[in-house]
């Protein structure tokens, strides 16, 4: 009378079900500290990965090379007809002034970014999208944020206006509305022509703060800026490169990242080493043999552990990657942004979207998941090579 | 022949001394009989018994049954053989303390089919026993005597052909060891084969056409 090999594994399963059950206390607390782990580790993947992207989004808005003008090492306004300086070097399709500042919002405490742009790079832009209306065009017309919308306060209207340095007032209407999908990029910006920028921050005609520069071999980029930077020595030449590693080296991600798998890690093997590998409770050893002497092979005890492991750390790594998904995706991962330096400084209250992708989930898991199995096999080997006899 | 053992000797090392648990025994089972071995405590009766059960292997000799030898065949085969031929009934308590009484009396149904009358089965043991209102109570709240006749009905579980009892009606009282002992003729009637290890001298009175056997140092006198 043979058995199916299926039913075989579907009525072991059910005992290792049982059994865990019998035993909840243990590996209720067993599954919690697994959880966490898990938690953590997902916590960090799921944060250093929207971080990592929203670094490279951040990158949307910049030109291949900055050029910033410096007076005792700080930054100041730039002539905007240095242009026209820059037409004639090798490796420079175009080159095109820009306003980037910072507005802050008495009212509601909030601080916006303001970008005011060319007519034509606002018509060549890419990399963002609208969920309503256009980019601005006509005087005084700007795209925001939903977030900016909001915190403007506009309910439904369209009109604002914004204080110049001089306390006087200066009018815009919103022409279009920033996609959420983008907020990473947009979620503060109000983007507004280049002169109304000026406008509104006062700056003296033909100024600007950046000059930004368009190659057209992006393997030139860096011999472009070297040439640029020794052309003028008084300015700051920044390429899209060296911003994306500033960013980086701000989030801290990588090691972060790596001392958490480590701690994650040994959490795990700590686990094990207070639990399986402390050996069988004589309570154990019995019931193994009982089961043997019932007709229970080696390898139905092995698969039992096996099971009994795969339900433990199956569950630990479900409840503990949903627990980081809500964490980072409901709370912005509050409990690492003080260990993610600099985050809270770039983007103050930003939401943040994380994406689980298979390669993330694999990275977990093999982490996690496969370190425990693994050592789950040399114990369950021990107590399945338990011998009928034992309680004769 | 149904169990044949040959030359079957095992030995135990304890502290620098050797034991003799099992000294070289032969002895031949027929379907449908019913052996009795008696002997003094310490004369190898659970040791005879777990050889013969696939339980402990033998230093040398062999044990057969059905013509094939326990141990050259396998885990898996030993397993089916514990699990489907023979029914053990232990010397001492052997229940899973975390299981309810039917789960225990149950568990030997693990590798068969999933079949709907398994709880009717077990049920029906239970009451053959005497203590079909005990299903769903722990092992713990029983007392020594209600344990053990538990455990003699898991042993019946899986109709198997042979049971191999160590002392089972040790710590009954008279008359639920005549019910435990009309039950084996019965079974025995049916063609069951009985090993059974005793001290009680009413056991082997109690059936027909028993062979009693008595053992002493390993071997049978
Ligand atoms: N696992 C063991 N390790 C060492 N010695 C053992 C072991 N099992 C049994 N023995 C020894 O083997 C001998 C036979 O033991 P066994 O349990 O077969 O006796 P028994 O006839 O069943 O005794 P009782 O009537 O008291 O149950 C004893 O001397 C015992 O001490
Ligand atoms: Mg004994």
């Amino acid at each position: 009378m043979k058995i199916n090999p299926l039913q075989r594994q579907l009525n072991l399963l059910d005992y290792a079900l049982s059994s865990l059950w019998r035993r909840r206390m243990k590996n209720g607390a067993i599954l919690a500290i697994f959880a966490f782990v898990i938690f953590l580790l997902g916590s960090f993947q799921l944060l250093s990965q929207t971080l990592q992207s929203s670094a490279e989004e951040l990158l949307a808005f910049a030109p291949d090379i900055t050029i910033q003008s410096l007076v005792a090492g700080r930054q100041t306004p730039i002539a905007a007809n240095k242009i026209r300086e820059l037409a004639d070097m090798y490796g420079i399709t175009a080159s095109s002034p820009r306003i980037w500042g910072y507005y802050f919002d008495h009212d509601n405490g909030a601080n916006y970014t303001v970008l005011g742009l060319t007519e034509e790079e606002i018509g060549a832009m890419t990399g963002v999208i609208l969920e309503s209306g256009r980019l601005p065009g006509a005087p005084g017309e700007v795209a925001v944020s939903p977030a900016v919308r909001q915190s403007l306060d506009l309910a439904g209207r369209s009109a604002f206006s914004l204080f110049r340095p001089d306390l006087s007032q200066a009018s815009f209407k919103v022409s279009g509305l920033f996609s959420r999908e983008t907020d990473i990029v947009t979620g503060d910006i109000i983007l507004m022509s280049l002169a109304d920028a000026r406008h509104l921050f006062a700056m003296p005609e033909d100024m600007v703060t950046d000059i930004g520069v368009k190659v057209a071999n992006p393997v030139e980029i860096d011999n472009v800026a070297r040439k640029i930077a020794g052309r003028f020595p008084e300015t700051r030449v920044l390429t899209r490169a060296q911003i994306r590693k500033t960013y980086q080296v701000v989030f801290g991600w990588r090691s972060g990242f790596g001392s958490v798998c480590l701690l994650a890690a040994l959490a795990s093997f700590v686990i094990l080493a207070s639990d399986k590998a402390s050996g069988l409770s004589r309570e154990e050893k019995r019931e193994i043999g009982i089961l043997k002497f019932l007709g229970f092979q080696t390898t139905d005890i092995l698969a039992l552990r096996f099971w009994e492991s795969v339900v433990v750390a199956g569950l630990a790594f479900l409840i503990g990657l949903s627990l980081a998904y809500v964490h980072v995706a409901f709370f912005d991962g509050g409990l690492f942004k003080p260990v993610l330096v600099g985050w809270s400084v770039l983007r103050p209250d930003l939401s943040l979207a994380p994406s689980l992708n298979g390669a993330d989930l694999l990275l977990i898991f093999s982490w996690s998941v496969l370190p425990y199995l693994a050592a789950t096999i040399i114990p369950a080997w021990r107590s399945a090579v338990i011998r009928a006899d034992t309680v004769v | 022949m149904l169990i044949q053992c040959e030359h079957l000797a095992k030995t135990y090392k304890a502290d620098e001394q050797v034991v003799r648990a099992v000294d070289h025994v032969d002895l031949d089972i027929a379907r449908g009989d019913f052996v009795v071995i008696l002997g003094h405590s310490g004369s190898g009766k659970t040791t005879l018994l777990s050889l013969i059960g696939g339980l402990t292997s033998p230093d040398s000799g062999s044990v057969r049954i059905h013509g094939k030898d326990n141990w050259s065949m396998g885990d898996q085969h030993l397993s089916l053989l514990r699990n489907k031929t023979i029914g053990f009934i232990f010397q001492f308590a052997s229940l899973i303390p975390t299981l309810t009484v039917l789960e225990n009396l149950l568990l030997p149904l693990y590798f068969g089919e999933a079949t709907d009358n398994r709880r009717e089965k077990g049920m029906e043991l239970l009451a053959r026993v005497g203590l079909a209102d005990k299903a769903n109570v722990y092992p713990s709240q029983l007392s020594g005597g209600q344990q053990r006749r538990i455990a003699i009905a898991r042993a019946f579980i899986n109709d198997p052909e042979i049971i191999l009892a160590d002392e089972p009606t040790g710590d009954l009282d008279e008359e639920t060891e005549g019910d435990i002992l009309k039950m084996f003729r019965q079974f025995n009637e049916q063609g069951m084969t009985f090993l059974v290890v005793t001290h009680n001298a009413n056991l082997a009175a109690s059936q027909n056409g028993c062979r009693t056997l008595h053992m002493k140092n390993g071997q049978f006198v």
